[in-house]
């Protein structure tokens, strides 16, 4: 019994396929790389401006390098943790009948999205990696250096969860469409909770009382936040330890409701004769 | 049938109303916008307001305190408003006709094209985002205790105006670009790329990294006007406006109208209909 | 004078040309291959006041852009054109006032409002006087059979009623000129009927010239007596129906009924169709039909004869099947059917 319902070479045919889709409308690759760092600039310039002003020390810890190396560090935890357009895929499937062909074929339609997420993620950040890798090396004077060996197991261990965790996220609300039509709507409040709330927009560690423990109980912060503060040192040790442990549990609870959803929402929808 | 030119102001009232009538059937949508725009609008404020526990002003001497920088924020939203309700619809449909090669229709109707392709969809969505934007700029100007004069509110809408123009330009040139760029996914995330530019203070762009930007933004692409300029007039009055920069975003404006027009026409003559 | 000249119109399109592969498409990333396609070539027409031309030709054989240029959309390669005096792809406000595109299957009218909001749109484009909208919009509406719908979303309506709908936004400024691109495709037989039954008055009563493309036998024969047919972008034919059959025909059909059981040499004399004994259905040369019969009729007893056309879908599926050559080859063809049969 093989363990995932898709072979290798299918695996491969998938991955071909992605790079050659994102190859044709050339222009449209090329602009969109570089265009991911252009929001950088202006919050690196804004930070700078804040940190003239500055009423103490600093901000929650952080100064000025800190906050840009923190900037740079969320875009690599987005990289791995952003799932543009998954939701509104299996919405649009479940909407116009589609997700039959995965409920007939002997695919598993989750399994089928993660791998080719893993594809098109593989071979997007297989090509960006050039600028991505420059803008780095050119910012390199915002860094204090690489962190030991453990925190940076401990950090590509988050971020391998970072994607899991945002992959079963965003699929599980895409599955909500089995039971209502209008994701998009959701899916907006979600991402722009997301922007706020993941560590995005600024470092969560400025939030105060009682939104610093909201924070704190939801998993947003796994997706962009945690993995920046494990490669900046702020988290070390028993803390690392027990932070991947929540960042695990939370992608299995969510790997779970998507299970869930996914038999409930298949018996829903064959009652109603798709 | 007449021989004279269309009447653009009835073509204008006419279009309107469809677009209307056409929005009032997604009402389900109509309430969504609005309150997303209003999240959008609490997520922002929220934000300065943390940042504003750091620090008293954005910048050093640069006037940007508190309130007046929520003006600024009102203004943004106001501007970001207008654009979603009257321009971005009708570059979305310029783009789409161009890519499915559906403008013939556009092409043999006796009116201005741009007019016609310009002002074809009115989204009333938009809306939302003006109303927080005026509610912002209102609560605003009671915690500074100003009170705009007339002067500063017609010179306040004339730049607003202005402000539209240059982005309306940028929007209409990029959507022209379809035309030999083929597909343009990453066009609406170009435009909300470089409008991040234009939604801070000119004063923050500083240093090696900053100065050549403002520059770029306000000489070569000028959608720093946009905002800046008519957000100056109502936070630091007609006294902290600073002069040189409203004239020649009058200047701007046409300038940028002008160029925008040239694009328009080049696209349509490099226009090719996708065959039957 | 003619209101429609066109002169040596051509239209070449340069194709991106995107092949297949991973190190292709990182080749296409930096150069590009493009090949062209010669959508028309070289054609001439002259088009007189109030007549009806069908432009019959397979797909991809250049009518509708031909059509296109006609309307200004597109520019020629080469050549000239003039509709009504004027250059259309000049896209004068004057021209664009005078004549109307409607295409089929693809719909100008606003999706989501009734067709009455798209028509007041026109009016105030075209600067059409409110009582002379009035009585036009009530006419249309009465000949295509409309009442009632106006008020209904036009995603609401069916095929065959956005397909009139459409006929009367194009016709409320009583254009003089009407292009119509494969108006009636996608209809079905009853909407067909009532589409090409309204063009046959409309253009009857207001004399209006109508250039329309199809590749429908039905709407040419039920509403044109002059075709053109064009393929490759060429035109091959320009004439009358009948005339396509005298050209093009190169077999009758002859249908016997012999007294006896049909016999089995049939074969010798011509292409055997269909044998029901004692009927045989036989194709031959147009010009060896008669010694064939006289043959046949000296050999066998026969009851009843017939000599039919070839049907005239036939004949011009033949036609639009000789693409690939060009109008030297379609004459060698002729040529070599008719040395054939000596």
């Amino acid at each position: 019994m093989p363990v995932t319902s898709v072979s290798p070479q299918t695996w491969w045919t998938i991955f071909r396929i992605s790079l050659e889709e994102r190859l044709v409308y050339r222009a449209d690759f090329a602009l969109g790389t570089l265009m991911r760092f252009i929001p950088i600039v202006t919050q690196v310039l804004l930070w700078q401006a804040i940190f003239e002003a500055l009423k103490g020390d600093d901000v929650a810890g952080y100064q000025y390098n800190d906050i840009v190396a923190y900037y740079l560090l969320v875009l690599v935890g987005r990289a791995f943790s952003s799932m543009p357009n998954l939701s509104e895929g299996i919405a649009q499937q479940i909407r116009d009948g589609q997700i039959k062909k995965f409920l007939i074929q002997p695919i598993d339609l989750i399994e089928f999205l993660l791998i080719t997420r893993v594809a098109h993620k593989v071979v997007y950040y297989g090509i960006a990696i050039g600028p991505f890798a420059l803008v780095f090396f050119l910012c390199r004077g915002f860094f204090s250096g690489w962190p030991d060996a453990i925190t940076l197991a401990g950090y590509a261990t988050s971020l391998v969860l970072a994607f899991l965790l945002g992959f079963f996220l965003e699929a599980f609300i895409g599955l909500i469409g089995f039971w209502f039509l209008e994701v998009s709507s959701l899916l907006f409040m979600y991402m722009l909770i997301n922007y706020f709330l993941s560590g995005h927009m600024f470092p969560l560690a400025m939030l105060p009382e009682p939104w610093a423990s909201i924070a704190q109980a939801i998993p947003l912060q796994y997706l962009a936040y945690f993995p920046t503060q494990v490669f900046l040192g702020k988290i070390q040790g028993e803390m690392l330890a027990w932070g991947l442990t929540i960042q695990l549990a939370w992608v299995i609870c969510f790997a779970i409701l998507c299970r869930i959803a996914m038999h409930y929402g298949v018996r829903r929808y064959s009652a109603f004769g798709g | 049938m007449s021989e004279s030119p269309p009447s653009y102001t009835r073509v204008l009232a006419v279009l309107a109303r469809n677009s209307f009538v056409r929005d009032m059937n997604f009402r389900g949508n109509f309430l969504i916008e609005v309150i997303t725009a209003m999240f959008w609008m609490t997520m922002m404020v929220s934000f300065y307001l943390l940042i504003f526990q750091f620090a008293n002003e954005i910048g050093e001497d640069t006037g940007w305190t508190k309130y007046r920088f929520f003006v600024f924020l009102a203004t943004t939203m106001i501007i970001n408003g207008l654009m979603q309700a009257f321009v971005l619809p009708n570059a979305a449909e310029f783009s789409e006709l161009i890519r499915l090669g559906n403008l013939d229709f556009a092409l043999v109707k006796p009116i201005d094209t741009q007019f016609f392709i310009s002002f074809q969809r009115v989204n009333w969505s938009g809306y939302a985002n003006i109303g927080c934007g005026i509610a912002l700029m209102i609560y605003s100007l009671i915690h500074l205790s100003h009170t705009p004069s007339w002067l500063e509110m017609s010179l306040f809408a004339i730049y607003i105006a202005c402000g539209l123009g240059i982005l309306y330009s940028l929007v209409i040139c990029l959507a022209s670009t379809s035309v030999w760029m083929g597909r343009n996914q990453s066009l609406y995330n170009f435009w909300f790329y470089i409008t991040t530019f234009s939604r801070y203070p000119m004063e923050i762009y500083r240093g090696p990294l900053g100065e050549p930007l403002r520059l770029i933004f306000t000489f070569m692409i000028p959608i720093m006007i946009a905002i800046n300029v008519p957000a100056q007039i109502m936070a630091k009055g007609l006294e902290g406006a600073e002069w040189e920069l409203a004239v020649f975003g009058l200047f701007a404006t046409m300038a940028c109208l002008a160029i925008s027009r040239w694009i328009f026409s080049l696209a349509i003559s490099a226009y090719r209909s996708a065959s039957s | 004078m003619a209101i429609i000249e066109i002169n040596g119109l051509s239209k070449t399109y340069s194709v991106y040309h995107k092949r297949e592969g991973i190190a292709a498409s990182i080749r296409g990333l930096f150069h590009r291959q493009y090949r062209s396609v010669h959508a028309v070539r070289q054609i001439d027409l002259q088009v007189n006041e109030g007549e009806f031309v069908a432009f019959l030709g397979p797909n991809g054989a250049g009518k509708t852009t031909t059509l296109k240029l006609l309307s200004g959309v597109i520019h020629p390669t080469e050549g000239t054109a003039s509709v009504m005096g004027y250059v259309p792809w000049q896209r004068q406000i004057g021209y664009r006032r005078r004549f109307s595109l409607v295409m089929g299957q693809k719909n100008q009218l606003w999706w989501d409002l009734p067709a009455q909001e798209s028509f007041r749109l026109h009016q105030q484009i075209y600067r059409i006087e409110r009582p002379v909208f009035e009585k036009t919009l009530d006419e249309l509406v009465e000949l295509l059979n409309l009442q009632g719908l106006l008020g209904q979303p036009v995603r609401e309506l069916s095929l065959g009623e956005r397909m009139k709908m459409e006929l009367v936004a194009s016709l409320l400024h009583s254009p003089k000129v009407l292009f119509l691109d494969e108006p009636t495709i996608g209809l079905d037989v009853v909407a067909q009927h009532n589409v090409q039954g309204f063009l046959r008055h409309y253009q009857q009563q207001r004399n209006i010239t109508i250039m329309l493309t199809s590749h429908y036998m039905k709407d040419v024969v039920a509403l044109c007596r002059r075709v053109v047919i064009i393929t490759g972008g060429r035109i091959m034919y320009d004439g009358s129906l009948s005339g396509i059959i005298d050209q093009f025909g190169g077999h009758k059909l002859l249908t016997l009924q012999f007294s006896d059981e049909a016999p089995v040499d049939l074969k010798n004399f011509g292409e055997l169709v269909e044998v029901q004994s004692p009927r045989a259905k036989l194709r031959v040369d147009r010009s060896s039909v008669t010694t064939v019969l006289g043959q046949i009729l000296s050999k066998y007893n026969l009851v009843d004869v017939s000599v039919e056309e070839p049907p005239l879908e036939e004949v011009i599926a033949e036609v639009f099947a000789s693409v690939n050559g060009t109008h030297e080859a379609e004459l060698n063809k002729q040529q070599v059917l008719s040395n054939a049969s000596d």
